[in-house]
């Protein structure tokens, strides 16, 4: 399965501009993290991709033809989990996915539903009213209902919104076990999410494309820009942006990213959140 | 779709909302069996076609109302959130809205069976008749055009703008208030009390001049076409 994009624009019709001039391909199999501050138009392209939105120019393909003609198509092969969802709360966890199952053209719905409920922690819960259920019980219902079928290709938008650090862990390698021979696009702020499972990585800000590759590369990239030092060597307004502040018996110990890093701040090696924070920082500069 | 069909059941019918307004529906049409129904209206017997008429004209409203309560499980924005899911399904929307229409018409059908379930009662308990047959043709003139009207027209509208169901839902009751041309004497129930009097026999047996055929004929012919633009004019998911 491959999506290839060219130049592809979004403006809603309150003439907010969502997307400018994307392009991207994306092919099976594939963990790709979609990362991005809110309002990079992350949820827009996810929109287009599952062709629950039209492209105000450009063009999606699927498979070498454009989108508009195969959505039938990519619906029988899709997954997908957006960020805000409503499920039936008078119907049982079961009956919620039999009735996914039945849209879904699924046949042997009994076996999916079990394996689903299985993967996604809610056995115990299976005859549970959905009105019952604790807001990341509703949304592991909304990552089972995606994975029903075994579709080839996976949109999950903020899957992991709810879940406890736990769960968090387990949806992350669940994920990364269905990409080994699927696409999985996976939508997300958070950046530990994307870390450690993702082989591609596409930062969005405003619409646009910072970076699109593979993640060693993007930290790589901030190498010699991120650096530690103490608060209190730092004049105030320094030319660092401070990414994170540990209060410790010594004073506050902080972690930056600048274009040059100060005297006073000693390199460190980056993460990849670091690498992020980089990326978006010079952007925002700009 | 069959499925769809029982899942959909469940949600409009298998809840306190439908055994509360059940409790309500039947409750007023025993009164009105009661006060209106069991002295004859328009001095026909309990049993004629005509005061039997009249007891669904009355009930007619609430069915109205019932049919289009189920439809906001379609449109309300709980709905709408789940639609979200659903839409992204390669199930066909034309006969997904349509499986979603049969819940809906189960649901209708249920109300209906027991409105009429309740005349049966009345009339074997304290009337001790039992010649349903002639009560056939009032039901048939009441009956579907209400429901053909009230569910095509409220799912056009509830594709257009989901507040528009609620407004629809207010229509029959604003009828009821208002002075109707005799043609929608029906609507108003004005049309059992009144024409069998203009007919100068007593007990007169059932007829229908020909403007409320040709109204209820029309009501009936428009809410199948609203029906129709739904799902085939540019079909989109149902409620």
């Amino acid at each position: 399965m491959e999506f290839h994009i060219q130049d592809v624009t979004m403006t809603y019709p309150n003439g907010k501009q969502a997307l400018g001039g994307l392009s991207l391909r994306l092919g099976s199999p594939s963990l790709t993290g979609l990362l991005g501050p809110n309002g990079a138009g992350k949820s827009t392209l996810i929109r287009l991709l599952s062709a629950a939105l039209m492209p105000s120019s450009g063009v999606i393909q699927l498979d070498g033809a454009p989108l508009k003609d195969r959505e039938m198509e990519l619906k029988s092969r899709l997954g997908y989990l957006p960020q805000e969802f409503g499920l039936f709360d008078e119907l049982t966890v079961w009956q919620f996915l039999d009735y996914m199952a039945a849209l879904k053209g699924i046949r042997d719905s009994r076996a999916a539903i079990r394996q689903v409920l299985q993967d996604v922690r809610l056995e115990e819960q299976a005859k549970a009213r959905i009105r019952t259920l604790s807001g990341g019980q509703r949304q592991r219902v909304g990552i089972a209902q995606a994975l029903l079928g075994d579709p080839e290709l996976l949109i999950l938008d903020e899957p992991t919104v709810g879940l406890d650090p736990e769960e968090r862990i387990h949806f992350r390698n669940l994920f990364s076990r269905t990409a080994q021979n699927r696409l999985v696009l996976l939508s997300t702020h958070i950046i530990e999410d994307v870390q450690s499972v993702c082989d591609h990585l596409i930062v969005l800000h405003r619409g646009t494309i910072l970076f699109s590759g593979a993640p060693e590369r993007l930290i790589q990239a901030a190498a010699g820009h991120v650096g530690v030092f103490w608060e209190q060597d730092a004049p105030e307004n320094g030319e660092i942006s401070v990414t994170a502040r540990v209060h410790t018996a010594c004073g506050v110990r902080c972690r930056g990213v600048a274009g040059v890093l100060p005297s006073y701040a000693r390199p460190e090696e980056p993460t990849l959140e670091d690498a992020y924070l980089y990326l978006i920082s010079r952007e925002v500069a700009r | 779709m069959k499925r769809i069909v029982k899942y959909e059941c469940r949600r409009l019918i298998w809840n306190r909302f439908f055994f509360g307004f059940l409790g309500i529906f039947l409750f007023y049409g025993w009164q009105v069996l009661k006060h209106e129904v069991l002295p004859g209206v328009a001095g026909t017997a309990p049993f004629s076609p005509w005061s039997f008429g009249s007891y669904l004209s009355r009930m007619a409203p609430f069915l109205w109302a019932g049919t289009l309560l189920f439809l906001t499980f379609f449109t309300s924005r709980k709905a709408r959130r789940a639609a979200v899911l659903t839409d992204a399904s390669p199930a066909d929307p034309r006969r997904y809205g349509l499986a979603r229409c049969a819940a809906v018409l189960t649901g209708a059908g249920l109300l209906t069976l027991a409105c009429l379930g309740e005349a049966a009662f009345f009339y074997g308990r304290y009337v001790h008749w039992g010649h349903w047959e002639t009560l056939l043709a009032p039901a048939l003139t009441v009956l579907p055009p209400v429901l053909a009207l009230a569910l095509g027209g409220g799912w056009f509208l509830g594709r257009l703008r989901p507040w528009l169901v609620v407004l629809w839902m207010a229509l029959p009751f604003l009828w009821m208030a208002l002075p109707l041309p005799s043609a929608l004497g029906i609507w108003n129930g004005s049309f059992f009390a009144e024409y069998p009097l203009t007919l100068g026999s007593l007990d007169p047996g059932f007829s229908l001049p020909g403007a409320v055929a040709a109204a209820q004929g029309a009501a009936l012919g428009v809410g199948g076409i609203a029906f129709w633009g739904s799902f085939w004019g540019n079909a989109g998911r149902g409620g």
